[in-house]
């Protein structure tokens, strides 16, 4: 079986890695064109590698963006397309910000009011993507739809909230709107990294525990197996005893729970308050991301780190004259040319194997063989 | 949205690219004590940047002009969407490591980042457009009295309105905005204190787009003017285009805002329905920093732009408010001399 | 076989097909195929269901493009992308299913999709007068002005084959053109066969009817797992002969041995009706026992309920109405899963839709179903182990041919597919097993090796429920038959009387003893 494995490994990784240098190419073409040599780029990016700040700001992005990923994963894995993370999360952080900066908790010991502000992220989280679930489960409506539409709902939701007369004050003497904000004993403390300004996210860990135990429900559980049969052939699922509809609800809320952990490495460790520059479209990077790293908990991990260095390595190329657009059109141009490598890798693996289940079984007889 | 930040990159990327071009990086040289002739200017501008035919563009002119008399060298480095403050943070950073030792901040978004950031470039000089909240001895807050301007024009809007009917329209619905409805409320109570004031925003935050969408500030004027409003006050940035043409088509009335509209070349097809315009002189502001700087004359804390020190006002462009002209600037002397105070909030 | 002919002087062969392979995913349709029809004969081309018949002509027809191989036509090789391409070099197919439009007359759907011009002007003229030429030199007898409607299958048939030498096919390719036919009918058509093989025309002729292809083929070329296996005369062949070549032994019977039936009820449903989304009742008021050690077979022509009461005994679809008992307890309102936690087995018929995970391995796959149970589960958490242990020996039990049990489901035949499936059915001691279509396109090999399972469920008294459209299949393997007819049980029968056409005319509701 090693033969496979050895295969499997090196197809798994020519469909991101040709996507990758294939997206290089396309940049590289595009700078030319425009006038700047790309040389210039690679130089400015390495030139980013090297500060610490900028790593240490690349590895929180990267926190965000992997917690939002599993989000996505998670319902990607049954053909589930939670495009609502992106509402969940803001909703989420900004009702927790709410609960974490009220007055009221300042006398709770640290530990557990970070921990209520982050249970009640993951309810908030899961309840709004459980409206998706219930809508698809009861009256048959496609989750796509539902939750771009909760998406929207939940940008004016949060408009409504954010206002002094409801959960919000003005921030004094700016024209910035938050939250109360969250005084030292709920927030969780950055890792200083030697000749950074930036602290690493505390919750950094919190993205860490999430994947990993996002990795054993899919590969070790019951439920897991569920969710992949369900995603695989829904058919064969529900002729296996497997309730769709109830898997539909309980991934969705899963979902739903992880995207409310989104906001939270930003909430507690930064910005301590839910305010107008509240960082909004997260989602839509984790379903990037997700795509990229093929909801693979690893997978998913590298496609954050290299989204998130992409993203704050933009500012370099900004300051050494690269256009930071740069960074956008990479990006763009690896999702797409990744998904595309997938289905191609996709439908050579299958023919490979079939090919050598017929060489391993021996082909089929040939005439001569028959006739004599 | 991220097909829409991808397009709007590799537009931003045609246009821009001229002026990625032409400047020029500096690396090297630590933050010094600016003298006169050795200015660096750094500028971080707000989500949308240059071109954006509103606020950042405002803050560009000034820059401009500063560019053009002063010779300086300049490094102008913009937002992007859904970036967080670290990333802000960053920014300046990267402009104070490379040798800007004047750097302005276009934007309230960027006071938490600035105020990490100043405290590490003690010899930097900074500016903060639109905020207070970050403060510091190297720190000049450049903040705008938007309500006293929209108070000015409310007036205006009231004594120019024959049905008693007219409406506000704001690009993003933040308390920044809030300030202009509140200001414009205001003016068109203090002449018709029965006239009716229709307001509507057109997207809610995190969604910005509301200022860059005519096609929104047309749909929601012609609203508007099917309601009976004869004037419309547009605070929409570059959605006061779509206002303009909905009161041209119906023949009524629009007002502009930031800038003396009437006078932009992207307006003139509508220049004639724009009676007048909130004006907001980002540019003069970001002007007088650079030459406080420049002259050895930075001071740090709040510089206040509102009709008394100026920077604000309205415009008179087109001679459309002629006739009232000395009605408006009664309102005006009564706000300078402290008579009137005009709210900003709700 | 070419090198003979030429030295003889003869003609180049009409087609010639060499190392034809085809792959879809689960199956290798076409493997290595050699083909060589002479001019001017009836080449019949023959094998069971699923053998690669059906494919290899349509990949001579364009419909299809073979992974590897070539094609010659008249000696000169050829590619074709499309019908079109194969219209072209004089190859045309006569369907199985006929693609006339009823409303149109016999002309036009001849001249449909070539029409004659004279101009702009479609030239119907030239066109009947060519179509009335075509007819009377084969014979056909076909009236270029009558509408399709009205036509009998026969002659529609004959349409069909017009349509092709219309467009100037020299080799016409009949797809089981017998299938549709009465047996006069089918007289007939071999005597046109015989005409247009005078006019020194090409046939090659599709079929699994044995009798008819000896009487009608010039050559025989015999098609077994996607594979040529003989090419043979048919002076030379019996038609017991040709059968054990075509599935490759000594053939397999379904039959029972000695019964094992009880007394002991383990499967029961009274009353069982299904009601559909709009309101009609596919599923009627259906009742029926099945004992320990009893096969239970279900005849019926398909859509007649069969699905909806194997969903409905696995929990899949609500009853409208009506109970199932299993050994005696009410499990009408039970899930799946718990019906499948109370021993029931189940052989989905679609294969590919409800019995495996494609994408998954076979290990996955053995899981499937078996999610909660050993040797699959402790508790909330998968027992990769343990299943995997038992893949392993479902698949040397049950002869799964597979290099490994980490490769894909996809990779595998449908035979051994299915032989995955009756082994993970057969594990975690099933009292129930319901099995539709189980034998459906999978090889002889697996046939019998599915059959015997069957026997084994029934000698360990396992209550099997059997749906197929194989009536020998179910005549052999059935302790009690029943026909479904329009959602209803219409008729019982006793297998060892039945004969296939009692049954088939009862499916039919023809024959049903009011």
């Amino acid at each position: 079986m090693g033969r496979f494995s050895v295969r499997s490994v090196l197809l798994g990784l020519v469909a991101p890695v040709g996507a990758l240098v294939f997206a290089a190419l396309v940049c590289a073409l595009i700078l030319a064109l425009t006038g700047n040599p790309p040389l210039d780029t690679v130089d400015a990016m390495a030139t980013a590698a090297q500060r610490p700040r900028t790593l240490v700001n690349s590895l929180n992005s990267a926190t965000q963006y992997y917690l939002a990923a599993v989000a996505v994963a998670i319902g990607f894995k049954m053909k589930l397309f939670n495009i609502g993370v992106d509402g969940q999360y803001r909703l989420a952080a900004m009702l927790s910000a709410a609960l974490a900066g009220a007055a009221f908790m300042d006398g709770v010991p640290p530990f557990l009011r970070v921990a209520m502000t982050i249970v009640a992220a993951m309810l908030v989280g899961a309840a709004w993507s459980g409206l998706a679930a219930l809508l698809k489960v009861t009256r048959g409506v496609s989750e796509v739809i539902s939750t771009i539409m909760l998406n929207a709902i939940a940008t004016y939701l949060v408009s409504y909230l954010l206002n002094p007369a409801r959960l919000a004050e003005n921030v004094p003497g700016s024209n910035n709107i938050g939250t109360r904000p969250i005084t030292e004993g709920g927030q969780v403390p950055g890792i200083d990294y030697p000749g950074s300004t930036s602290k690493i996210f505390g919750l950094v860990f919190l993205a860490v525990l999430v994947g990993v135990v996002y990795w054993f429900v899919l590969s070790r559980t019951r439920f897991g197996f569920e969710l992949k049969a369900t995603g695989l052939s829904e058919s064969a699922a529900v002729a296996s005893g497997v309730s769709v509809q109830k898997m539909v609800v309980w991934s969705m809320l899963l979902s739903g729970a992880v995207a409310g952990l989104v906001g939270m490495p930003q909430l507690l460790g930064s910005s301590h308050s839910y305010s107008l520059d509240f960082p909004p479209g997260l989602g839509f990077i984790g379903i990037a991301v997700a795509l990229l790293g093929r909801n693979h908990p690893v997978g998913m991990a590298v496609a954050a780190l290299l989204w998130g260095f992409l993203d704050n390595a933009a500012n370099a190329l900004d300051v050494s004259g690269v256009p930071r657009e740069i960074v956008l059109i990479m990006q763009g141009v690896i999702v797409l040319s990744v998904v595309v490598a997938y289905e191609l890798v996709r439908r050579y693996r299958v023919r490979a194997e079939q090919r050598d289940v017929g060489r391993a079984l021996g082909r089929t007889k040939t005439l001569e063989e028959v006739s004599a | 949205m991220r097909g829409v930040r991808l397009t709007a990159g590799l537009v931003a990327l045609g246009l821009g690219l001229a002026a990625c071009g032409s400047d020029t990086a500096a690396p090297g040289g630590g933050p010094g004590t600016p003298a006169a002739s050795s200015i660096k200017l750094g500028l971080a501008y707000d989500i949308g940047g240059r071109g954006d035919q509103s606020f950042n563009d405002s803050a560009a002119r000034g820059l401009d002009k500063a560019e053009a008399e002063f010779g300086i060298d300049i490094k102008e480095l913009e937002a992007a969407a859904g970036e967080t403050d670290a990333q802000k943070e960053d920014r300046l950073r990267q402009l104070a490591e490379g040798g800007y030792n004047t750097i302005i901040a276009v934007g309230f978004a960027y006071a938490p980042a600035l105020k990490k950031a100043a405290a590490d470039y003690p010899d930097v000089k900074f500016a903060l457009i639109d905020s207070e909240d970050a403060q510091g001895p190297n720190i000049a807050n450049l903040v705008f009295a938007e309500q006293e301007g929209s108070f000015l024009v409310g007036v205006a809007a009231a004594l120019k309105s024959q049905t008693g009917n007219v409406g506000f329209v704001g690009g993003v619905n933040t308390p920044l905005i809030q300030k202009f409805e509140v200001g414009y409320t205001a003016g068109v109570k203090a002449v018709k204190p029965d006239a009716t004031v229709q307001v509507k925003y057109l997207t809610q935050p995190p969604d910005f787009t509301g200022f860059n969408d005519p096609a929104k500030g047309e749909t929601a004027a012609k609203g508007m003017f099917d309601a009976g409003a004869d004037v419309v006050y547009a605070a929409a940035g570059g959605s006061g285009n779509g206002v303009f043409k909905a009161a041209k088509a119906n023949g009524r009335l629009g007002i502009g805002v930031d800038s003396d509209q009437y006078n932009l070349p992207a307006l003139a097809d509508v220049r004639d329905v724009i009676i007048t315009s909130m004006v907001k002189e980002v540019d003069v502001a970001v002007y007088d920093f650079v030459t406080s700087v420049k002259n050895d004359k930075f001071t740090a804390g709040s510089h206040v732009y509102d009709l008394k020190a100026g920077g604000i006002g309205y415009a008179t462009s087109g001679g459309k408010i002629d006739d009232i002209q000395g009605k408006i600037d009664e309102y005006k002397a009564k706000i300078v001399a402290g008579e009137i105070k005009v709210p900003a909030q709700k | 076989m070419s090198t003979e002919s030429a030295a003889g002087g003869d003609p180049a062969p009409a087609v010639e097909l060499s190392g034809i392979t085809k792959r879809f995913p689960g199956v290798v349709a076409n493997s290595d195929v050699d083909i060589t029809v002479r001019a001017g004969t009836v080449h019949a081309l023959v094998g069971e269901n699923g053998a690669g018949k059906s494919t290899l002509m349509k990949i001579l027809y364009g419909m299809q493009r073979p992974d590897d191989g070539t094609i010659a036509v008249a000696g000169e090789p050829v590619s074709f992308a499309s019908p079109a391409d194969a219209i072209r070099a004089g190859i045309g197919m006569v369907h199985q299913h006929f693609m006339l439009a009823d409303n149109l007359t016999v002309l036009e759907n001849v001249v449909l999709g070539s029409e004659p011009r004279a101009g702009v002007r479609l030239d119907f003229a030239a066109a009947r007068a060519r179509v009335r030429e075509i007819s009377d030199a084969y014979g056909l007898g076909v009236e270029p002005d009558r509408l399709v409607d009205d036509l009998g299958v026969g002659e529609r048939q004959r349409v069909e084959i017009l349509k092709v030498l219309y467009r100037g096919a020299r080799t016409l390719i009949l797809d089981e053109p017998t299938a549709v036919l009465v047996p006069q009918e089918v007289d007939e058509l071999f005597g046109n066969l015989r005409d247009l093989k005078a006019e020194g025309l090409t046939i090659l002729f599709i079929s699994h009817k044995l009798d008819e292809v000896l009487a009608v083929a010039d050559d025989i070329t015999v098609m077994r797992r996607g594979t040529t296996v003989a090419s043979v005369s048919p002076r030379e062949v019996t038609a017991r002969k040709l059968a054990e070549l075509m599935v490759g032994s000594a053939l397999p019977v379904p039959e029972l041995r000695e019964s094992t039936v009880t007394d002991r009820p383990v499967l029961a449903a009274s009353g069982l009706t299904v009601t559909s989304a709009d309101g009609r009742k596919v599923l009627d008021d259906v009742s029926f026992t099945i004992h320990a050690g009893e096969v239970l077979g279900i005849a019926g022509v398909e859509g007649n309920g069969q699905a909806e009461l194997v969903e409905a005994l696995m929990g899949i679809r609500v009853p409208s109405a009506g109970s199932v008992h299993l050994a005696g307890a009410d499990i009408t309102r039970l899930s799946t899963k718990r019906r499948r936690e109370a021993g029931m087995g189940y052989i989905p018929e679609d294969r590919h839709r409800q019995g495996v995970l494609l994408e998954a391995s076979l290990w996955e796959n053995r899981v499937l179903g078996h999610q909660t149970r050993k040797p699959n589960a402790r508790g909330p958490l998968l027992d990769r182990r343990g299943a995997k242990a038992d893949t392993q020996r479902i698949v040397e039990q049950y002869d799964v041919r597979t290099p490994g049990i980490d490769v894909h489901a996809a990779a595998l035949s449908g035979g051994n597919q299915q032989k995955l499936i009756v082994g993970r059915e057969m594990s975690g001691n099933p009292v129930v097993l319901i099995a539709a279509h189980p034998t459906r396109g999978v090889d002889v090999g697996a046939q019998a090796a599915i059959w015997e399972h069957i026997r084994r469920a029934r000698a360990e008294r396992l209550a099997v429920l059997l749906i197929s459209a194989d009536l020998d299949e179910l005549i052999g393997m059935s302790d009690t038959l029943a026909v479904i007819l329009r959602g209803r049980l219409v008729a019982d029968h006793d297998p060892s009387t039945v004969t296939p056409e009692q049954l088939g005319s009862a499916m039919t509701g023809a024959g049903r003893e009011s």
